[in-house]
């Protein structure tokens, strides 16, 4: 089926944003653009996962229709070029197919492949309850008005899954594996401004936020989320803050 | 001469871009009885290793993980570094469920050592005492005085950066310079000072800040805790395996020990583990050290119950996977209208810990330290999720401004809790084993101490002109789980780490630890560990055969350091 979009929109001229090749506020940057100054194991590593387009091997068919829809609101990328889309449900699949842990499972959650599982046929039940649809099918408005009751910790409707595994745990589970497979990836790091990989070579400008020769000064651009967007941060009406969600990997 | 690992000749094992793993690496017979089997080669083995080995004894080191070669191993990359960590299944529970794996949990030669950010704070004089000063925790069968010789041996191993006077505690210089502030840096001081609270910056922290001997000094790409591809930052790895493997140690890397052997009269005689190859093996020794950290450690003493021992080894005490620890470690981010760049410099590069100390003005007992982080995308995007709700067009936007957010961490004392423990899971693991159960619960002087530190560290951030503060409720590091003690009906060891109910079975590493203060435990570790091993040496034989408990220290042995580390002073300048 064709993929549902929405496009965020520039405030002054009312048109969408869409179709950029790279997304954010640093025009012309490239982190892969750097990478014969990378060490050769990071380089084979990095170029490896920015090319592969990955196969669906753990989740069947039709969950896997259904967590591309899930994911494209949980980590919208309607702003980007088709081509330069960063694949997160190939990532995910990965994982759990090959079963790999992150070294630890809540004593309330069943294994992460059981719980996306059951959290999938969850959403798709809430969705026929709610709008008597399935959730490929809903206006994106619907999908994401629908995403966010788990995201609030409020279920709408409940579901016999929550029941089974806390819903707060289950967003966390998915945000986890969608932020690491967005962010690990060398485009998103160009639409932030992340240095990348600096092994041989070493940042010289530590202070005041200055580029290094290759980076790019920030160049920002004003956009609005499309109007059928209910995603945008919201600290009010924030869900409560549940203390180790996740790995917590890569702090102190 | 560069040996070679698994055979393969066309290269060399390399510790970083200019050491290579010294070799012949030796190999005991599988008949032989060595001196000492040390299970697990982290932050502890490691220097265990090395002292045993100089000192002239036959030591075989476990380690579960892999030999890292940090040339083809590792990357500059998060998410390709997932293979640093004890990635298998633990089972996390309780009122505040300790994350573990990539949080605190490492596996492969150099242990946890390989991931820390390597902030190297020394606990504080008090911290020994707060049983005695304030009525909570336990009391440390030791003082500050019997480790301070080997904080200062150790600082100067590794060697420490850092200010040429640091002002808490007891107050100390450090060996090699501060490294320059990066822009998180910045925000501490900036922030603290605006508060009048003291900082420092530039360290302590155990990366070199100028060359030593076949080690590059630090590069500032960031990527601390993804393994430091430059070896500029010390990991047990670098620091101490070569020498130890130079002096006739030997270290069986994917090797899971699975059981300690008691014998009949009481005392250990090896260690069963399950080789690279899944073969069941036995190595004899004398004796066995073990230092598997804050989980393994006491999950190996509990799958290794026997008669006489059926709640597990060396547990008459009941001790053994209590009293588990974990600091608090919120994470304060602030957004900035200017921009920081937060991936670059160290993570770990200033810190305050002018909130160290109880005051009786306060609440609660103990305190806490400000320490800078610095997540790269990942685990900022992570954190940006759990602070603030982020998903969707949200989440690209916050973190569009990823240059612009600089992240403080609280590094809060968590009392020692029995409730707080490691126990045995139904489920099992790959080898067959039960795997670990972790409970964890705050406890109300915790949920205080966390509340009072956290909006400290936000009013540091707002000082310092953020303009949006968010918080993220997490825990750091892990400890204790087989405490030391005088006493053996609350403890599992003496304060050499030597088992009450075994004399030739021994604990060192982060589980012994009574409490854990605000500082970062490696160093706290590596420390106690020249100090056993010290110990082991001036006892020779008599660990081997006799019950002698000698409690008087064996006085710091200053010939059995690695190289380079002559000619290094601790300086004094306050």
């Amino acid at each position: 089926m064709s993929r549902k979009q929405s496009f965020p929109v520039d405030p002054a001229t009312g048109k969408p944003i869409r179709g950029l090749e790279q997304p954010g506020y640093y025009p012309g940057y490239s982190t892969l653009g750097q990478r014969k100054r990378w060490d050769e194991t990071t380089r084979g590593v990095v170029v490896k996962r920015a090319y592969s387009t990955g196969e669906v091997r753990f989740f069947s068919a039709e969950e896997a229709a259904l967590l591309e829809a899930v994911v494209e609101r949980l980590v919208p990328q309607d702003d980007r070029e088709e081509e330069r889309t960063i694949p997160i449900l190939p990532v995910i699949d990965e994982r759990l197919f090959k079963n790999e842990l992150n070294g630890f499972r809540y004593e309330d959650m069943p294994p992460d492949s059981e719980a996306y599982h059951l959290g999938l046929k969850a959403i798709e039940e809430m969705s026929q309850k709610r709008f008597k649809m399935q959730f490929t099918a809903l206006p994106i408005l619907s999908q994401e008005l629908l995403l966010k009751s788990p995201h609030d910790g409020k279920p709408d409707p409940d579901n016999p899954a929550w029941k089974r595994m806390p819903v707060h745990r289950f967003w966390a589970l998915m945000m986890d594996d969608c932020v690491t497979a967005y962010y690990s990836h060398p485009w998103a790091w160009d639409e932030i401004g992340f240095g990348g990989p600096a092994y041989p070579r070493a940042y010289m400008r530590l202070e005041n936020g200055l580029p290094e020769p290759w980076e790019k000064d920030e160049s920002r651009y004003e956009w609005k989320a499309p109007s059928d967007s209910v995603s945008e941060i919201d600290m009010k009406n924030a869900p409560p803050e549940h203390s180790s969600l996740h790995g917590h990997g890569g702090t102190h | 001469m560069a040996w070679f690992l698994d055979g393969k000749k066309d290269r060399a094992h390399r510790l970083g871009p200019m050491q290579t793993l010294p070799g012949p690496m030796r190999k005991f017979t599988p008949t032989e009885t060595v001196d000492y089997c040390i299970v697990g080669v982290g932050s502890a083995g490691g220097v265990l290793l090395q002292r045993l080995a100089r000192a002239g004894f036959n030591v075989v080191g476990l380690e579960a993980g892999p030999f890292w070669d940090t040339e083809r191993d590792w990357v500059s990359d998060e998410k390709g570094s997932h293979e640093l960590y004890w990635n298998d299944l633990r089972i996390t529970g309780g009122t505040h469920p300790l994350a573990l794996g990539s949080n605190n949990s490492g596996k492969g030669v150099g242990g946890g050592s390989v991931h820390w950010a390597a902030f190297t704070p020394r606990l504080h004089p008090s911290d020994f005492r707060i049983y005695s000063e304030d009525g909570v925790g336990a009391d440390w069968p030791m003082y500050y005085q019997d480790l301070k010789p080997y904080y200062e041996l150790l600082e100067r191993e590794i060697p420490v950066a850092g200010p040429a006077w640091f002002p808490w505690g007891d107050p100390h210089g450090h060996p090699y310079g501060p490294h320059p502030l990066g822009g998180v840096g910045d925000v501490l001081v900036k922030g603290c000072t605006k508060l009048g609270i003291r900082t420092v910056a530039g360290g302590p922290v155990g990366i070199l800040s100028a060359s030593h001997g076949d080690r590059p000094h630090c590069i500032y790409r960031g990527f601390c805790l993804q393994g430091c591809k430059v070896g500029a930052k010390a990991s047990t790895l670098i620091t101490h395996v070569p020498d130890a493997i130079t002096h006739g140690a030997e270290i069986r890397s994917l090797s899971m020990a699975t059981r300690i052997s008691l014998r009949k009269d009481g005392r250990v005689d090896g260690v069963l583990y399950i080789d690279r190859d899944g073969k069941e093996c036995f190595q004899r020794a004398r004796a066995v050290i073990v230092a598997g950290y804050a989980i393994e450690t006491p999950r190996l003493l509990l799958n290794s119950a026997c008669p006489g021992f059926e709640r597990g080894l060396a547990n008459s005490s009941g001790t053994v996977g209590k009293y588990l620890m974990a600091q608090a470690g919120n994470v304060v981010a602030g957004r900035f209208d200017g921009l920081i760049r937060l991936y670059k410099a160290p993570p770990a590069h200033a810190l305050s810990e002018e909130f160290y100390e109880t005051d009786k003005s306060r609440d609660f007992a103990r305190g806490f330290a400000i320490q800078t982080v610095g997540p790269l995308p990942i685990a900022f995007a992570k954190q940006m999720v759990a602070a603030m709700g982020a998903w969707g067009w949200g989440l690209r936007r916050v973190m569009m401004d990823y240059n612009h957010w600089a992240t403080l961490g609280v590094l809060g004392e968590i009392l020692p809790w029995k409730d707080n423990s490691v126990e045995l899971a139904e489920e099992k693991d790959q080898y067959g084993l039960r795997v670990a159960k972790v409970t964890f619960n705050l406890h109300d002087n915790d949920k205080k101490l966390i509340e009072f530190a956290k909006n400290k560290v936000m009013d540091v951030m707002r000082a310092a002109g953020a303009e949006q503060v968010v918080q993220e409720s997490r825990f750091a590091h892990l400890v204790g789980a087989a405490r030391m003690g005088s006493n053996p009906a609350t403890s599992v060891v003496d304060k050499f780490g030597r088992a009450h109910d075994i004399p030739n079975l021994f604990v060192c590493d982060g589980s012994i630890l009574p409490t854990q203060g605000s500082a970062n435990p490696g160093l706290t570790i590596q420390a106690l560990a020249a100090r056993t091993a010290d110990y082991l040496i001036k006892h020779g034989e008599e660990i081997f055969t006799t019950s002698n408990r000698d409690q008087s220290e064996p006085g710091i042995r200053y010939d059995l350091s690695p190289p380079y580390t002559w000619f290094k002073g601790n300086p004094h300048i306050g």
